[in-house]
């Protein structure tokens, strides 16, 4: 069970696959516009990322690893396919904005070298806990990301047709948060913070060993 | 040969089960996915033209002339639009090109040929960026200035949102386009034509 929580915990912190392993970032900048289309867009990729790392660690011994490959993707297509005709019918009003990013779930980095660099190496529990770990500090980093560039981009937060929360009327926002470079900047100061906190964390665990 | 059978048959058994899913998945989805559909079309209906009731036109000679009339825009359907039985205008839905793909609007006129307003039904504009031509309500709002007769350099001549030009561009390609197809095709068709 410590063995659980342990890959789980890394998704999170030192193995984040945003701030730390850097990848599946495309969708990540485009996406972070809204709050709101980022918590779904953070659902749908923990779903399709802990489905995939679970089916494809059941059959791992069976998947030649001349044509893994392949089968991941057909994985993978399959469930980013399924959470697509799910949103579309219950929740159409975020399907109609985040629709084009929802396919592209597909060829996230994120699920396809989780696929390949865990759950084809470990068993069904461990990449389960990948996939949650994985696929919850994705969403905890997407949705900080939308947070900060919605409130100081638009000076609000929107959650479907109502106000979540508004700055004070003489804020004037700098669409630059709204904007590519905006996510880039804003991205990199978290990863700087992120890098911080895993420090921080890294030398509280090695202190007591120091002393004589 | 064994060994092509060895990797041939698990990515054929994975497409197999993954198919089988699918077609499930698609089964259970596609009548609300329908619904949703009917209700956001006539939510926009109902939104360019209030309390009338639409009825789609299905004639493929007029069809032709449409077309014609509103090319490069693709016309998807055309609505009768009528209020208490009486003839009260006409809603067009057209796909025009945007920035990031075909963006489907939907452009009301009354009987004159004015517009009444103009909603978008479905799109892949850039979130936050090219959505601005639906949250600055605004440039959605400067169509229904446009009068009887107007003409495609009528339209060129509303404001574009500074930064979302392709987008705003694809609103503006769609409503002139129906301009076109009013005078050329619609207002020749006058009341009789509906009875």
């Amino acid at each position: 069970m410590s063995e659980w929580f342990r890959v789980f915990k890394q998704g999170l912190s030192i193995e984040n696959p945003l701030t730390v392993l850097m990848i599946g970032l495309c969708a990540t900048l485009a996406v972070s516009t809204q709050f709101q289309n980022a918590l779904f867009m953070g659902f749908a990729v923990i779903f399709v990322l802990t489905m995939s790392n679970v089916l494809v660690s059941v059959f791992r011994r069976l998947i030649p690893s001349e044509v893994r490959i392949p089968i991941f993707i057909v994985v993978i297509a399959s469930f980013v396919t399924i959470v697509d005709l799910v949103m579309k019918a219950f929740v159409p009003s975020v399907y109609s904005v985040l629709g084009i990013w929802i396919p592209l779930i597909v060829v996230n980095c994120v699920i396809l070298g989780r696929a390949e660099a865990f759950a084809y190496q470990n068993t069904v529990g461990l990449s389960a806990a990948d996939g949650l770990g994985m696929g919850i500090g994705y969403s905890a980093v997407i949705v900080l990301l939308a947070l900060i560039r919605e409130l100081f981009g638009t000076g609000r937060i929107v959650w479907f047709d109502g106000v979540l929360f508004s700055l004070p009327a003489g804020y004037a926002p700098p669409s630059l948060l709204l904007l590519f470079p905006g996510a880039f900047l804003v991205f990199a100061f978290m990863i700087v913070g992120a890098r911080w906190i895993n420090e921080r964390f890294e030398a509280r665990k090695e202190a007591p060993a120091c002393r004589p | 040969m064994k060994n092509a059978l060895r990797l041939v048959i698990p990515v054929l058994v994975t497409c197999i089960v993954a198919a089988a899913g699918l077609a499930l998945t698609y089964k259970v989805t596609e009548p609300k996915i329908a619904e949703q559909d009917r209700l956001a079309e006539e939510r926009s209906l109902q939104a360019v033209l209030p309390d009338a009731t639409f009825t789609c036109l299905e004639s493929s000679r007029i069809q032709g002339d449409i077309d014609a009339a509103a090319d490069p825009v693709d016309v998807l359907d055309t609505f009768h639009a009528a209020i208490d039985g009486e003839h009260a205008g006409w809603a067009v839905k057209v796909s025009s090109r945007g920035y990031g793909g075909p963006m489907v609007v939907v452009i009301g006129l009354d009987t004159s040929g004015s517009v009444t307003g103009v909603t978008i039904l479905s799109h892949n504009e850039t979130p936050g960026l090219g959505t601005k031509v639906i949250t600055d309500t605004w440039f959605l709002e400067q169509f229904p200035t446009l009068e009887a007769g107007f003409t495609d350099a009528d339209v060129r001549g509303l404001d574009a949102i500074s930064g979302t030009t392709k987008s705003s561009n694809g609103v503006r390609n769609g409503v002139a386009a129906v301009g076109r197809v009013y005078t050329e095709v619609l207002s020749g068709l006058g009341e009789g034509g509906f009875e």
